[in-house]
């Protein structure tokens, strides 16, 4: 019976990701994941339920404050007690007491706000407080509203850009960029970090030689990357799920804000996918192919060349402060830097669209070659025991297969 | 269906690894490598499987009337001599695995699998890891992986080394059955015992050339007489003596105190063992047939010494 390469090569994807995939440690990962969205979801339903009333001692009736939102003011004439035994009494309903500081040189007046410890709600106290009093003075000056928020906001500074394409949130953006950068290395990292374990395992148990005798090199190798490619897509949606539950913990547990997801483009999340794929596609090809000429890992002078892929990451954080510059366009179309320069720029700038087109064209021709030239390499390299190729022979066996 | 090697030449560098080989291996038969290390076996054994191809000569094999230049993946079950399964997988993963690769569907790979691992006493560590196993057990697992999708050829590289006698026993069996369900096998091993068992014909190498090749009764005509007379002395033997009392005889001094002497016809025994008893006090004289064992060993001696002075 003859066997069918496609169904090969997927039998070969599955026992690869299979061979990484341990159900035990996903299922824990996973759980913790939902436990923190669940905190985060309840953390704000039961903000919004329940609001607490903080009750505000004030010492002095020259303190003109109204109760107002989760703040309630009341006057307390109880002279004969300072602030602390006030909020320290056994049936002290108090929260917080203000009282009037010494008067100091300028005409600010001086408040003393007493609490039993240090709590999130007292910077909200404090904006409350300094509102009402701005309104006061200004209802004091005679300054209408408008005027009040003129004096708070005086000028609104927005910077523009003699290149246009360079989108004008620029915080956001750059934040986008390094995100993408991320993720990328993360999908990198976990596919090479674990294909070199797979092939340089499969050299040392001796599997090669039984395995060549039922299917070719390159469906083995297709199959291979397929399966780290999966890997990686995983861990890089894991990744970019936990950064997002991070953010949101961040802003709704402990800033208690509202979770705002407006700073992420959507639309440009199929590209940043495509793109991650040509990349881990390339990187992971070539370490498959380093990786099989590696005899030991232990004593290999080879495995520094399991660096190489990490190169490009490294080149576009150099160069990404300056989007629309030379070296940046340059490493935009390079195909062996495209895959990261690319989603990088276009989360900074406005690029062409065929600029991408073109970009993208170039690095599935680079994929295609490597593909095939790094399944010669993986031939040769994994038939070869005790002596490793040098650097030369393993550029030839790209090239050409060797009889 | 046949194997046809004619002329094949393989060279490393300076060293011909194997050196103008031409023999056929048949349909149904079971077919022996033999050969000292170093012969060219493996070399010869990567070249008909397709992982690497000669440099000069020519392999091809017709399979229903197509010929190609090496046996194909899909007709092809390999027992390599570098052995190594997953061993953090279970042996029955490992089976299957091996199985869907050569085009079984799972149920059917699940199916052969339990058959298998029936005839090799493994049935119940099927599903136990297969690092857990003995040596010689994970060895009859990559038997199995190799054969189970029943490939029309099997090339086995020491199929019995690691094994005991008794699983030895049942490899041979294995073998047997292999051939009855009308597979070809082509083997290399040392356990010369083994082969003698199984094999139809022998194809004998040394430093990549065909010492001998065919069955081993046509062996046995090529090198002449298969009675051999062994005589062990107490003192060390006259060399004066052996030669004035068998100057034409075939006569191998394996130290200076045991000889060994063929004898071209049966009826020639007594007359070699009484020129034997002259030379001096004897502590053993035994009679005996030449195994393939001891073909082997004179073959190869014979064939370095003629190498050597050519």
């Amino acid at each position: 019976m003859k066997p069918n390469k496609s169904k090969q090569v997927w039998l070969v994807t599955c026992w690869e990701f299979m061979h990484f995939f341990k159900w035990k440690q996903e299922l824990i990962s996973k759980l913790i994941m939902i436990a923190i969205a669940a905190m985060v979801y309840f953390w704000q339903v039961v903000k919004n339920d329940d609001v607490t009333i903080y009750q505000i001692a004030l010492t002095s009736q020259s303190v003109v404050l109204q109760s107002s939102g989760q703040f309630k003011f009341e006057y307390v004439d109880s002279t004969a007690l300072s602030a602390y035994e006030l909020l320290q009494q056994e049936d002290s309903k108090y929260d917080a007491v203000i009282a009037i500081g010494p008067k100091i040189p300028s005409e600010q007046q001086q408040l003393i706000l007493t609490v039993n410890d240090k709590q999130s709600w007292h910077s909200n106290l404090n904006t409350e407080i300094l509102n009402q009093y701005r309104q006061t003075i200004a209802q004091q000056l005679n300054l209408q509203p408008n005027q009040l928020a003129l004096l708070q906001t005086p000028v609104s500074i927005s910077q523009e850009y003699a290149d246009q394409a360079i989108k004008s949130d620029d915080e956001v953006s750059d934040t986008i960029a390094i995100v993408m950068i991320v993720l990328m290395a993360v999908g990198i990292f976990t596919s090479f970090g674990q294909l070199f374990a797979s092939i340089t395992g499969e050299k040392q148990q001796r599997v090669t030689e039984q395995l060549y005798s039922c299917i070719s090199a390159q469906s083995w190798i297709d199959g291979k990357i397929l399966g780290q490619l999966l890997h990686a897509i995983k861990a890089m949606i894991t990744a970019g799920i936990t950064g997002l539950l991070g953010y949101a913990f961040m802003a709704v547990v402990i800033n208690e804000q509202s979770l705002d997801l407006a700073m992420i483009d959507w639309s440009f999340i199929p590209w940043l996918f495509i793109f991650s794929l040509l990349g881990i596609y390339i990187s992971t090809a070539f370490i498959a192919a380093v990786a099989a000429a590696i005899d030991d890992p232990n004593h290999s002078a080879k495995t520094s060349m399991m660096l190489l892929p990490l190169v490009p990451v490294a080149l576009v954080f150099m160069t990404m402060d300056d989007a629309s510059g030379w070296a940046m366009s340059m490493l935009s179309f390079l195909p062996l830097t495209s895959f990261v320069a690319m989603p990088v720029k276009m989360s900074l700038i406005d690029v062409p669209l065929w600029h991408t087109l073109l970009s993208l064209v170039l690095g599935i021709a680079l994929a295609a070659w490597l593909r095939s030239g790094a399944a010669r390499m993986f031939k040769m390299g994994m038939t070869m025991y005790g002596k490793e190729p040098s650097v030369g022979m393993m550029f030839k066996w790209m090239i050409k297969e060797p009889k | 269906m046949q194997l046809l090697v004619n002329q094949v030449l393989k060279q490393y560098a300076t060293v011909k690894a194997v050196n103008h080989l031409s023999f056929n291996v048949n349909h149904g038969e079971i077919f022996a490598l033999l050969g000292p290390n170093g012969a060219g076996k493996s070399s010869l054994v990567k070249m008909l499987t397709g992982f690497t191809k000669p440099d000069a000569g020519k392999i091809s094999v017709t399979i229903d009337d197509v010929e190609y230049d090496a046996i194909p993946n899909w007709a092809l079950g390999y027992l390599p001599e570098d052995r190594g399964l997953y061993p953090e997988k279970s042996v029955i993963d490992n089976i299957c695995y091996f199985a869907q690769l050569n085009g079984m569907t799972k149920s059917e790979a699940k199916e052969q699998a339990a058959f298998w691992l029936e005839k090799f006493d493994l049935s119940e560590r099927k599903s136990d890891q297969l690092k857990s196993l003995s040596k010689g057990n994970q060895q009859k697992v990559q038997l199995i992986s190799a054969v189970i999708h029943r490939p029309q050829w099997i090339i086995l590289d020491e199929p019995f080394s690691g094994l005991d006698p008794v699983n030895q026993e049942k490899v041979v069996t294995f073998l047997h059955e292999l051939k009855k369900l009308g597979m070809t096998v082509l083997l290399s091993a040392h356990q010369m015992a083994m082969v003698e068992k199984i094999a139809d014909r022998i194809l004998l190498m040394n430093k990549g050339e065909a010492v001998f090749y065919g069955t081993l009764g046509e062996i046995t005509q090529q090198l002449g007489s298969n009675n051999l007379v062994v005589a062990s002395y107490v003192h060390a033997i006259d060399q004066e003596k052996i030669t004035e009392l068998f100057p034409n005889d075939d006569v191998v001094q394996i130290n200076n105190t045991k000889l060994q002497v063929v004898c071209a016809e049966k009826d020639q025994l007594n007359q070699v063992t009484d020129k034997l008893t002259k030379l001096g006090a004897l502590s053993s004289i035994q009679c005996q047939q030449r195994d393939l064992h001891q073909i082997y060993i004179d073959a190869i001696e014979q064939h370095g010494e003629t190498s050597h002075e050519a």
